[in-house]
């Protein structure tokens, strides 16, 4: 019998029983199981291949979360209570990053002390040794100047943030803005310290149209400006959040609003625009009677996340300690008890053709805290410009209270202007040392040169400002 | 009718058989020769005793028969000659070696079109005992440029082929083994929380390649560009390295025991300045008044010290074990091993050990469907101590070396009390027999293979493979500074970081390959399939501080904190290709791979990357008539690949920062970037591979053109924005190369066989694009930027991202202070050179040169010593810190004695001596010329920052076959 092959008109089933109903070679049987074989397979395949084809269009990757933290959107529209809060947690936090390294590159510069650690740097570029010049692409620029920012970015998110939520109430949010702006003032002040007449950048809320350099002269005006917009908003307002100890005494908006006048005082000041600094010193907390030590602080801790104080050098290493520079405590006066900032080196190791015979003592442990502007700054403030503005008696009564408080009596020198600038700056020299404050006093009274300032290897020089960092473009 | 059905008998009937012994040249028999039925998917294998049978088709055919190492055999066969012994002759060009070329079928190298890069087994291991598999892998590959990181025991090697491909971290090449893809990460220790270091990346460690066994390698094949790499679509951009083990052999079983034992010693040591009196010290330090004194004092009481040799100057003692079993039957195969190394570092307390066992089984569950199935089980440890940057941590030896001072007794006294060094953070003695930085992995690998012959007839085949795999790793970490380190005292009061970490990565392949073979010598292979991939990581790092004097538990302290990052990541992609093979003349390939990341920007998009190659065998055509030229193949290749950005480069979010206890966010430094696209590498590939004289000399020779489009980069904002960096997409890199390999078989007779292999290749680099063409002018452009944590500063030396320039270049500042380039860390071209000699029948010498010329480090190590006064009088007057790294090295070595024994147990006993980096030529100044500061991710290599000193390993094995 012939065996016709109709390819689709039947199925496999059919086929089988036709198969079966007739008897013939094995040859023959052979070639059609192979063929029914080879109809089975591929009818396996193309079925294999059709889920295949379902299965890759229904695989679909879900739109990617960060596992690891909150991101920015989240606060930037209708954040919460807690939401603003961690925000000012946050940028009271890290205001204390990164000064550690202002303190120490400005201070290495005004020959304060030396840092003597692995990094040759802080004792080469710093110190200008054979002429080298300030680089704008290393960490004793960058870092004070890249954390000084984050802070700023921070608080420009806290004022995005309440200017997009309805989860606090009107009085409330003037808090959280007062709060950003007076600490974004502050961290420009010090960046504008630092970079001097290269000007800064004042507006930098949106990264990608990033606010020009402003002159020095209108970057002060602008951080006044700052400082006063804060200030207003502060009254009136209330604070929804608390920030740490070192604010006790500053964490209402009334008195966190005189940090806001301490901090305008200083700008003033270091803007030479003395009329405006008498007008403010008196709403600030100054106290020519109270206590120095009054004002808001950054504290540390060994809590789980947290640092501590970048300043506190351990007694004895030489391998990374801050080593006085030897005219400190030359030309110390006897008896004075800010000589208790310096402690006398056991062991004297030299680094890089330099040594000195004390080493820090300025904070005594691991967490000790560090003043953001204190009483006795404010004083010294108070006495400057009443110097520039002709009252040089009450210059001398502000002086004298330093002075006693050092331990070394009243002033007994010549009562004029020149005389008394030099007093004032030997008295801020010793009291504000090793805060970050000498650099910046000496180049104010055009004494930041060789003239003023010690040489102690043959080719340093004496920088007088930073350079603008090679991100800026 | 009847006669169409005997017609239909007759055709069906018409087959004859022919049967026969393959042997070589010296008589032995062959196992395992592939004879096939040219033209068709027939075929059989020799057997044990080299004989075969086959059942040919038709009234005459032509046979093949090929063996990897010999010369392909054609013979025409028919009915009258049924009993064909064939003879094979080597060839040593390997022309019949099998290569992958899709991700489910193989092709000979003497059709391939791409520059593919095999290292046998034999050649991996073959001359000394290797350490790790990227290790092995030196001067026996063209294109490839490989750089250890730094000494320490349990490797750290960045492998970079055809140039810089990536800066977003993942520069490193995708790693197959047996089907899975396996995990190469290298994860820090946490010990930078303690020393200050600056990232993960300058912790120096090491990479997870190295809990490879090395001797469980069959073959390993190297796809350097994207031209080979295509088919492997998003993950392909660094090059693919595709591992595949041993497989057990039908016969007899085989027990293999291998024994080593090795010394390592300090490569090369650089030396302390040596003070030969009280003026000379003075001199050193003059502001030291008290220390010409002390100096004297230290010499009259015996008590002067070389610390570099203290501290570097141990031998540690290597042993390495390893036991193989391997053999089967028609159905099952098996391959078991079993290898222990314990290695001692150059340190005293530093060391590694390795625990592998593997089973590879390979079983016929019919004649269609056979299952192969891979499992590896790895257990190291390692003792890594403290090396590579730091900031005032007081732990890294190079930082502690370098400001020591020999006349300084550090040593312990009769109570075990350490001094304090008065002129470091640290002791290093202190730090080298009490502080710890260790880590330990537990590592499963399975993989599992399915192949199912669906359809096989005379002139098609149908298969499906379905493949999948998983390797799980459990990496612990565990770094210990005691309480009493002077840089703790008052600060930390010690520090305790135990990191859990946990990586699991599974993945599957779908494949159906349908192989169709017409009568005018024309065939194609379709492939058709699916691929997903899956990567998890949890890294939990738990650091104790303010600790508990003498407890090193994590519970045992007044501070603890606790981070984890979690990153998932998961691909999928269908792939198709076709390859059309006329008659082994002319063979091209087309394909396309379409992928999907959920690391990009949308991760449901579909990304293309196609692939197409001809080559052109000029030697099969018939109006070829040369004898002495037997292959002459031109090639030609285009292919692209991908890479997506690192997890987290998608998003802009707020880290922790906490005062007092209380939580805060701040901003984090990196802008992310929810649109990013995947960066394309485009490749096209020229070659002509050469074999003449009766296949003693094989030339391949090589020029690519790589362009990396929209490459991923992390740009330096303006950080006055508040950050530091950015992510971005608009950047162009090209790479150029060429890559010259030589295999000559000079000498072959029965006494003295020598072969010699020479690999020459170069690649240069070029940023052809940032931001928009033309340099800066366009308000839109992005002008050159220092990328983010690459390097120091500029002043000290930097990479920098600058259209027109290499992107390996080192750049300073000139006079004027502006950027300007002082050297570029890319060799001028590298040279391996590797001889096997054997002499009679019983003795091999086999060894390895490696040239490499050019290339420049930053050697910021002799900007230490400098400061500290300690480097060595004649390294004082070299100018500035960037050397030629230039270095000739005799890489491997080793002689080998077999000793035959005619014993029912024993098959021959094999006695050798080798040797591993004995001799470096080089005018580097400091340890080794191959370093990197920062591991082997993004721009990495040419930064030396006091690294773990490289060792010279010298072994002596015994290998017992049963």
């Amino acid at each position: 019998m012939i065996l016709t092959d109709k390819p689709g008109q039947q199925t496999s089933k059919e086929m089988d029983r036709e198969n079966s109903k007739f008897e013939m070679s094995s040859l023959t049987a052979g070639v059609i199981k192979s063929v029914n074989k080879k109809k089975t397979i591929m009818r396996k395949a193309f079925i294999l291949l059709l889920g295949l084809a379902l299965y890759t269009t229904s695989c679909t990757f879900d739109d990617q979360v960060d596992p690891n933290a909150p991101s920015l959107n989240s606060v930037l529209s209708n954040a919460s209570l807690q939401e603003l809060n961690l925000l000012v947690t946050g940028t009271e936090a890290a205001m204390r990053n990164g000064f550690g390294t202002f303190c120490t590159s400005s201070g290495s510069i005004a020959r304060e002390f030396y840092k003597f650690d692995a990094d040759p740097r802080n004792t080469e570029d710093l110190l200008g040794k054979n002429g080298t010049q300030l680089d704008n692409n290393t960490f004793y620029l960058t870092a004070p100047y890249n954390t000084r920012y984050r802070v700023v970015k921070n608080c420009n998110i806290l004022l995005e943030a309440v200017d997009n939520t309805d989860q606090v109430t009107a009085a409330e949010k003037d808090g959280y803005r007062g709060f950003a702006n007076t600490v974004k003032a502050h961290m420009l002040l010090q960046v504008l310290s630092m970079l001097d007449d290269n000007g800064i950048r004042i507006d930098v809320a949106d990264p990608e149209n990033i606010g020009p350099f402003v002159a020095e002269g209108q970057a002060y005006n602008d951080i006044l400006a700052l400082l006063d917009l804060g200030f207003s908003q502060l009254s009136g307002a209330s604070f929804a959040f608390s920030l740490s100890s070192g604010f006790d005494g500053f964490n209402t908006p009334s008195s966190f609003g005189q940090y806001n006048r301490a901090i305008s005082a200083k700008t003033a000041l270091y803007a030479e625009q003395w009329d405006e600094v008498t007008k403010v010193i008196n709403t600030t907390f100054m106290d020519l009677g109270g206590p120095l030590d009054v004002g808001p602080k950054h504290v540390f801790s060994n809590s789980s996340g947290d640092i501590q104080n970048p300043l506190f050098k351990a007694a004895g290493q030489s391998g990374d300690q801050l080593v006085v520079h030897n005219d400190f405590i030359n030309n110390a006066t006897a008896g004075d008890a800010r000589l208790s900032k310096f402690r006398a080196r056991i062991n004297t190791p030299s680094q890089d053709d330099l040594n000195g015979t004390h080493e820090t003592a300025l904070f005594a442990t691991s967490t000790s805290s560090i003043d953001l502007i204190r009483n006795e700054e404010l004083i010294l403030i108070y006495a400057e410009a009443s110097m520039q503005n002709g009252d040089l008696t009450e210059a001398v009564n502000a002086i004298n209270v330093i002075r006693n408080a050092a331990g070394i009596g009243d002033y007994a020198g010549t009562v004029d202007k020149d005389s008394l600038i030099d007093e004032l700056l030997y008295q801020r020299s010793y009291s504000l040392w090793g805060e970050g404050h000498r650099m910046f006093d000496m180049r104010r009274y055009g004494r930041l040169n060789s003239n003023f300032l010690p040489i102690d290897r043959a080719g340093d020089i004496i920088h007088t400002k930073f350079p603008v960092p090679l991100t800026e473009g | 009718m009847l006669v169409a059905l005997l017609f239909i008998s007759l055709q069906a009937n018409a087959q004859f058989q022919v049967s026969g012994t393959v042997s070589d040249e010296a008589g032995e028999t062959l196992i395992g020769v592939s004879i096939l039925v040219k033209g068709t998917t027939r075929g059989t294998i020799s057997d044990i005793d080299g004989n075969y049978t086959i059942d040919v088709p038709g009234s005459s055919a032509v046979l093949e028969f090929s063996y990897t190492g010999f010369k392909t055999e054609t013979v025409e066969v028919s009915p009258s000659n049924t009993t064909l012994n064939v003879t094979l002759s080597e060839d040593i060009t390997n022309l019949a070696e099998v290569v992958v070329t899709g991700l489910a079928s193989t092709i000979k190298r003497s059709n391939l079109a791409n520059a593919v890069s095999k290292v046998s087994g034999t050649e991996l291991t073959g001359v000394t005992t290797q350490s790790s598999v990227d290790g092995a892998l030196y001067g026996k590959l063209t294109g490839v440029n490989i750089v250890q990181s730094n000494g320490a025991p349990g490797g750290g090697i960045a492998v970079r082929l055809r140039g810089v491909s990536s800066l977003s971290g993942n520069n490193q090449p995708l790693i197959i083994l047996d089907g899975v893809y396996i995990t190469n990460a290298e994860i820090p220790s946490g010990s930078r929380f303690a020393s200050g270091a600056n990232s993960g990346t300058e912790e120096g460690s090491s990479n997870r390649i190295a809990d490879i066994n090395p001797a469980d390698i069959e073959s390993i094949e190297v796809l350097k560009g994207a031209s080979a790499a295509a088919i492997y679509g998003t993950r392909a951009n660094a090059g693919v390295i595709i591992i595949t083990t041993k497989k057990g052999v039908a016969g007899k079983t085989r027990v293999t025991l291998s024994q080593d034992i090795g010394f390592n010693t300090i490569q090369n040591k650089v030396g302390r300045r040596s003070l030969d009196s009280e003026a000379e010290v003075a001199e050193v330090y003059p502001n030291d008044p008290d220390a010409p004194a002390q100096w004297a004092a230290a010499r009259a009481a015996g008590r002067l010290f070389d610390y570099e040799d203290e501290i570097y100057g141990e031998t540690g003692l290597i042993s390495d074990t390893r036991l193989n079993v391997s053999g089967g039957n028609d159905k099952t195969k098996y391959f078991i091993s079993g290898a222990y190394r314990t290695e001692d570092g150059i340190i005293k307390n530093t060391g590694y050990d390795r625990f592998t066992t593997r089973m590879n089984i390979d079983h016929k569950i019919s004649d269609k469907l056979t299952i192969s199935t891979t499992s590896n089980y790895v257990r190291s440890d390692a003792s890594r101590s403290f090396t590579g940057n730091e900031n005032e941590g007081g732990l890294s030896y190079g930082y502690t070396l370098a400001f020591t001072r020999d006349y300084v007794d550090l040593f312990p006294d009769e109570n075990g009390v350490y001094p304090n060094n008065p002129n470091y953070a640290g002791n290093p003695i202190f730090v080298r027999d009490q502080a710890k930085n260790e880590e330990s992995n537990n590592r499963f690998i399975q993989g599992v293979k399915l192949d199912w012959q669906a359809l096989q007839k005379d002139n098609q085949v149908l298969r499906f493979t379905l493949n999948g795999g998983l390797d799980f790793l459990f990496n612990q970490t565990n770094v210990y500074v005691p309480e009493t380190h002077q840089a703790q005292v008052g600060l930390d009061n010690g520090f305790i970081g135990v990191g859990k970490n946990t990586i699991f990565n599974y993945n599957y392949q779908l494949f159906g390959s349908y192989d169709y073979y017409t009568d005018g010598g024309l065939s194609f292979s379709t492939q058709a399939g699916i691929s997903y991939l899956s990567f998890d990581r949890d890294f939990v790092l738990n650091q104790t501080t303010q600790l508990i004097p003498l407890q090193t538990n994590l519970t045992q302290g007044g501070t603890q904190e606790i981070s984890q990052r979690l990153e998932t990541e998961q691909e999928f992609g269908f792939i198709a290709q076709e390859q059309i093979n006329w008659d082994d003349k002319l063979i091209a390939t087309v394909g396309v791979r379409f992928d999907k990341s959920s690391l990009n920007g949308d991760p449901n998009k579909y990304y293309a990357f196609p692939r197409a190659s001809l080559a052109a065998n000029i030697a099969n055509f018939d109006f070829w008539n040369s004898t002495d030229i037997s292959q002459f193949k031109l090639r030609v290749a285009y292919g692209e690949t991908g890479n997506s950005a690192s997890f987290g480069s998608l998003f802009t979010s707020l880290s922790p920062n906490n005062i007092n206890g209380a939580p805060g966010f701040v901003i984090r430094s990196q802008q992310g970037n929810p649109d990013l696209i995947p960066e394309t590498s485009s490749e096209l590939e020229f070659g002509t591979d050469l074999s003449l004289f009766d296949n003693k000399l094989g030339i391949e020779l090589t020029y690519y053109i790589r362009n990396v489009k929209d490459l991923l980069y992390n740009r330096s904002l303006p950080s006055s924005s508040g950050f530091t960096n950015e992510i971005r997409n608009d950047l162009d890199l090209e790479n150029t190369g060429l890559e010259l390999g030589l295999t000559i078989n000079p000498v072959r007779t029965s006494n003295f066989d020598w072969v010699t292999n020479v690999n020459f290749w170069f690649n240069n680099s070029e940023i052809t694009l940032l931001g928009t063409p033309g340099n800066g002018t366009d308000a839109a452009d992005i002008p050159s930027f220092v990328p983010p944590g690459v390097a120091f500063g500029l002043g000290l030396g930097s990479f920098y991202i600058n259209e027109g320039t290499p992107i390996t270049a080192l750049w300073g500042r000139d006079a004027n202070g502006n950027p300007t380039i002082t050297g570029d860390t890319e060799p001028d071209f590298q040279l391996g050179w590797y001889n096997q000699f054997k002499i009679g029948k019983r003795v091999d010498f086999n060894f390895l040169t490696h040239w490499k010329q050019g290339g420049d480090v930053l050697n910021l190590s002799r900007l230490l010593t400098d400061i500290g006064g300690v480097t060595p009088e004649n390294l004082l007057d070299l100018e500035g810190f960037i050397e030629d790294a230039s270095y000739f090295r005799l890489r491997e070595v080793g002689l080998y004695y077999t000793l035959p024994f005619e014993s029912d147990y024993i098959e021959n006993i094999r006695f050798g001596v080798s040797g591993r980096n004995l001799i470096t030529l080089t005018d580097y100044s400091s340890y080794d010329p191959e370093t990197s500061t920062k591991g082997g991710t993004g721009l990495s290599t040419g930064i030396e920052v006091t690294p773990f000193p490289s060792s010279r390993q010298l072994y002596f094995h015994v290998n017992f076959n049963f």
